[in-house]
């Protein structure tokens, strides 16, 4: 078993400094100056490293070894095609698929929604700022060369992603009806497939990119990039989970959809409604299956971690979401 | 011969403690700890005060919709035996029933998981 509380002790042993000192080049010493935050699936810690008398700012991003097997040198491939793409991400310092480790530069910015969404009301353009750059910045990425990038999974195909869904339901030990309905709502609607599968960066919404009062600063957070349908992005980054309360601004809790497109389109972005509200269902299913998955292994005793578990009172949430969503 | 405080009142100050005495003195991943223990008390000080009369309500609706009578866990196994036995372009309208009835029961859990979501 293993304990998500005990991760921010460790950040107290000098263990865990000589160990990520250890995945840099030369004779670094590493102080972890603080924690950034204890994900489900990762913690990111700030990190000044030591070097021939000079100090720099990182961040650690650790893979919790139980819940993701996360594919690093996947992640460290794309951040590389990404900043050839002129897409805004942080350069990295080193890379350790083994111990599930990036370390990367330090940016300044702001990843946490509540304080991001805080700054956009105190700062009247911002909110626009933000929407226009997250349509320009997923239009980019849509752009990003997929030659080197075959052995991607695609989740592009409407049909499996649903038969996806499906087998994610039957993985969990308790029937949930709700997430039935929306197994059969993906299979009775069609997609119309997009002109091409594109680079996905798979979790592009608020809470995984930097903001400063100029807009974004970096994208962050891609261990979920894959092969597929460009809407995918659009609609994962307006889906009501991530707008922290401020439920009428569709886009992230800051922005209107219309300026989202207007953006997304002017960077070179096709704009498919049809695809983006299938999306907005089967993303909205796979994140309230995602909430009961994390609360299962809470219950099984593959981890023992009160965060996860209380994930289970919040798949209700998605539940409301997905009906109302599914009207016909 | 009741136990007092009532598991209720007990929450609702341990919610208290947790927010307004442990949380300052915390940081980092226990802080967040403690601010989910928390909520997770008022979420069962809810669940207690609205006691099982919406549980059964729901009991209920099943057992009608079904046509076979049993325990909650049951109904809910059986209405999703039930989903997967159907075409997907089931003509009956019996998705729509079934919708209209979970949109009910989410209602009344958003009550005590989340209030205020469902507005």
């Amino acid at each position: 078993m293993k304990d998500h509380t005990d991760a921010a002790d460790e950040t107290d042993t000098s263990a865990l400094s000589a160990r990520l000192a250890a995945l840099l080049p030369g004779n670094a010493e590493i102080r972890i100056t603080g924690v950034a935050s204890l994900g489900a699936q990762r913690r990111t810690l700030f990190l000044d490293i030591l070097r021939d008398g000079a100090t720099t700012q990182a961040v650690a991003q650790i893979a919790s070894q139980v819940l993701d097997p996360a594919d690093i040198e996947k992640e460290a491939r794309l951040l590389r095609a990404a900043a050839k793409a002129g897409v805004a991400v942080p350069h990295l310092l080193a890379v350790h698929a083994k111990a599930g480790t990036i370390i990367s530069e330090h940016i300044a910015g702001e990843s946490i929604p509540r304080r991001i969404l805080r700054l956009v009301d105190a700062q009247a353009d911002l909110g626009s700022k933000l929407t226009s750059d997250c349509g320009r910045l997923l239009a980019m990425i849509h752009q990003i060369p997929t030659e080197e990038f075959h052995d991607l999974e695609n989740l592009g195909n409407a049909k499996r992603y649903a038969e996806e869904m499906e087998e994610l339901l039957e993985s969990l030990t308790a029937p949930h009806p709700t997430f039935r309905l929306g197994v059969r709502w993906l299979r009775r609607h069609e997609l119309d497939a997009p002109a091409a599968s594109v680079v996905v960066h798979g979790d592009f919404r608020i809470g995984n990119f930097l903001a400063s009062d100029e807009g974004i600063r970096a994208v962050l957070d891609w261990e979920l990039v894959h092969l597929g349908d460009p809407m995918e992005d659009l609609a994962w980054l307006c889906l009501r989970t991530w707008r922290f309360g401020a439920d009428d601004l569709v886009v992230g809790g800051f922005g209107q959809l219309e300026a989202l497109r207007t953006a997304y389109e002017k960077a070179g972005g096709t704009w498919r409604a049809k695809a983006f509200d299938w999306w907005t269902v089967a993303r909205t299913l796979w994140w309230g299956l995602g909430l009961a998955r994390q609360a299962q292994a809470h219950m099984q005793g593959e981890v023992n971690s009160i965060v996860l578990a209380a994930s289970g009172r919040r798949v209700v949430e998605l539940e409301y979401d997905l009906l109302r969503l599914m009207q016909d | 011969m009741l136990d007092r405080p009532d598991a209720a009142t007990l929450l609702k100050a341990m919610a208290a403690t947790l927010s307004d005495e442990v949380l300052p003195e915390t940081s980092g991943g226990t802080r967040h700890a403690v601010r989910v223990i928390a909520n997770l008390c008022r979420i069962l000080e809810r669940e207690f005060e609205a006691g099982p009369a919406g549980p059964e309500r729901t009991r209920q609706a099943l057992a009608e919709l079904l046509g076979q009578d049993g325990t909650l866990p049951e109904l809910i196994s059986e209405l999703d035996r039930s989903l997967c036995e159907r075409e997907i372009r089931d003509d009956t309208g019996f998705d729509s029933k079934v919708r209209k009835l979970i949109l009910a029961d989410v209602e009344r859990r958003l009550a005590i998981d989340r209030p205020g979501y469902s507005s």
